[in-house]
């Protein structure tokens, strides 16, 4: 049964959704993560905020203020930890970071992967930022770092193709670079502990039907290095989130077994199979943590604030439904499954209008 | 050895992921004289289909299609400069590609094998290549299907702009243009001006030939 309760702040808000305690709105928090730049007062490119932590951390600040965002999940882009083992990066003005020159060209170029130093490069571009950040949305937002899991640190860093296919035909190579980049993740996992971060979400992707079978998944990052991340976010006292916007997410073993406290992930309307937020919560995940999905980041792009809107209401009282069905409170979170599109056209009122219609459709 | 054992030997090197069979059957079936186009159809593509059938069915995963599909390549790589020019004349161009400002290609190189497991002769044209440059490969080579891919949202306007060029050229009236990737949708697709917009290269390949 839902109770009535007074108005929270976000903050308290984002709380009680992860612990399931009684709510008086539903969270809403689109991974606005780039886009928060667009906030600043001075013009700051796509390249200037994945590369400047004060000015990233400042872009972030904004966004929880201007939104009122419960969430903030310090997301900068998937090429970070590739970069750390020599993945060439490239970097344009205005697109998303992506390595464009990959480090496995043979089977002994697995060996050669060795745990880089993570408090210079990148790495440390990322600890830095989060320890700038974390002291200003402290009791605003709740604060959620972000990395790349072992699995796609290694696909991201050695080209997925090239690794997936070794995975088959060659797989102890492969194992051993999965030990150092699963090292590489725990140790910044580590550095960014200290910075007051309040959880740590993993992006674990390959972990999805499309991609992976479960055999598979649970021998290259469930069962050892996923694990061992897993545990040491828990260790470090943070609360264990875990990304994945891929179709098909293997929700059993990342919800369920992992043990999560906060899952965020996409919904494919066109793929057969994809799980609506219905389907989510009446599957019992919601049961173990907080849910975040599932509005189509194209529409913050294409939609006007009317047809957002929309679909934002239609979430909330299916979200609504489902959970009061479930006996659950405000265990799912509107949210975009994935990245907000970080581009210039990107209509900021979209996100607005999220939060807007969450606030009016989405209190219990 | 029969010519039908030879034939199941080829889709069994595919569907087994065994490259090195996939060239040594391949180099069987020329030695003893088999049409390489038949042998291309009713062994390696065979083949390739029953890989394509079990990933549709989640039975088999994309390490095992991507193993597959370089068995595959192994043995077309022996049998297609065996085959006459005159007897691809009927055969469809396509042409697969990611675009400007992305190189994300893993599923672009699976519709790329999907393609030649269907019969069409697929000109690669690789990753984050221009408008400009797309167009030019469309129209010089006579692509009669044009298959566009990005994975990231602030490039998927550079498909709109392949299309436009296509359309300053002429060509395009005279090619098929498909797009894919996440952040896609049949919307986008209409929105843009392509023919159309699917989930995985299987079903792709079945518009075409529908």
């Amino acid at each position: 049964m839902i109770e009535m309760v007074a108005p929270m702040t976000p903050y308290e808000r984002a709380i009680a959704a992860i612990q399931n305690e009684p709510i008086d709105e539903l969270t809403a928090s689109p991974l606005a993560l780039a886009l928060c730049r667009r906030l600043m007062p001075e013009k700051v490119t796509y390249r200037e905020w994945a590369t400047n932590p004060t000015l990233c951390a400042e872009s972030f600040v904004k966004g929880v203020e201007h939104w009122k965002l419960p969430y903030t999940v310090t997301l900068i882009d998937l090429s970070i930890t590739a970069s750390m083992l020599g993945a060439h990066v490239r970097m344009d003005t205005e697109n998303t970071p992506f390595v464009d020159d990959h480090i496995i060209h043979s089977m002994e170029d697995y060996e050669k992967i060795r745990c880089p130093d993570i408090t210079k490069g990148r790495t440390g571009n990322l600890i830095e930022m989060n320890r700038e950040l974390a002291p200003k949305i402290k009791g605003k937002s709740f604060n959620i770092a972000f990395l790349e899991g072992p699995l796609l640190t290694l696909t991201q860093a050695g080209g997925a193709e090239r690794v997936f296919m070794d995975m088959f035909t060659d797989p102890a190579p492969v194992h051993k670079a999965l030990e150092q980049t699963t090292q590489l993740c725990l140790n910044t996992c580590e550095k960014i502990a200290e910075t007051g971060a309040e959880g740590f979400c993993w992006d674990y992707l390959w972990g999805n039907y499309s991609c992976l079978g479960d055999p598979e998944y649970a021998e290259f990052e469930g069962d050892k290095y996923a694990k061992k991340c897993n545990e040491k976010t828990r260790e470090l006292g943070m609360g264990l989130g875990i990304h994945n916007c891929a179709d098909l997410p293997h929700l059993d073993t990342q919800v369920k077994k992992f043990g999560v406290d906060m899952y965020s992930m996409a919904y494919y309307p066109l793929i057969p199979g994809s799980p609506t937020a219905t389907e989510v919560i009446e599957g019992g995940y919601a049961d173990k943590c907080l849910m975040m999905g599932n509005i189509d980041p194209q529409m913050f792009v294409r939609s006007s604030v009317e047809q957002i809107t929309e679909t934002t209401k239609n979430l909330c009282q299916e979200v609504k439904t489902a959970l009061c069905k479930r006996g659950l409170n405000g265990r799912y979170c509107i949210s975009s499954g994935c990245e907000v599109p970080p581009d210039l056209e990107t209509k900021l009122e979209n996100v607005t209008a999220v939060m807007d219609a969450t606030h009016k459709y989405g209190a219990f | 050895m029969s010519k039908e054992a030879i034939l199941e030997e080829l889709a069994q090197a595919v569907v087994n992921c065994k490259a090195d069979l996939s060239k040594a059957a391949a180099e069987k079936a020329l030695a003893e004289g088999i049409n390489p186009v038949e042998a291309i159809n009713e062994g390696l593509v065979k083949g390739m289909s029953v890989i394509g059938d079990k990933y549709a069915a989640h039975q088999v995963y994309l390490p095992q299609v991507l193993v597959a599909a370089h068995s595959m390549y192994a043995g077309l790589d022996i049998l297609l400069p065996a085959i006459p020019k005159e007897a691809l004349a009927d055969a469809k161009k396509a042409a697969t590609v990611v675009v400007e400002g992305d190189v994300h290609d893993i599923g672009k190189n699976i519709v790329k094998t999907m393609l030649t497991a269907g019969g069409y002769i697929v000109n690669d044209l690789g990753k984050d290549v221009a408008p400009s440059a797309i167009a030019s490969t469309v129209k010089d080579e006579g692509i009669d299907i044009l298959c566009m891919s990005t994975l990231m949202t602030p490039t998927m306007d550079n498909m709109k702009a392949t299309i436009e060029c296509l359309k300053e050229d002429g060509t395009r009236p005279s090619v098929t243009i498909t797009i894919g990737g996440p952040p896609t949708s049949p919307s986008f697709a209409e929105e843009i001006g392509a023919d159309h917009r699917d989930n995985n290269a299987q079903d792709c390949v079945n518009w075409l030939k529908g």
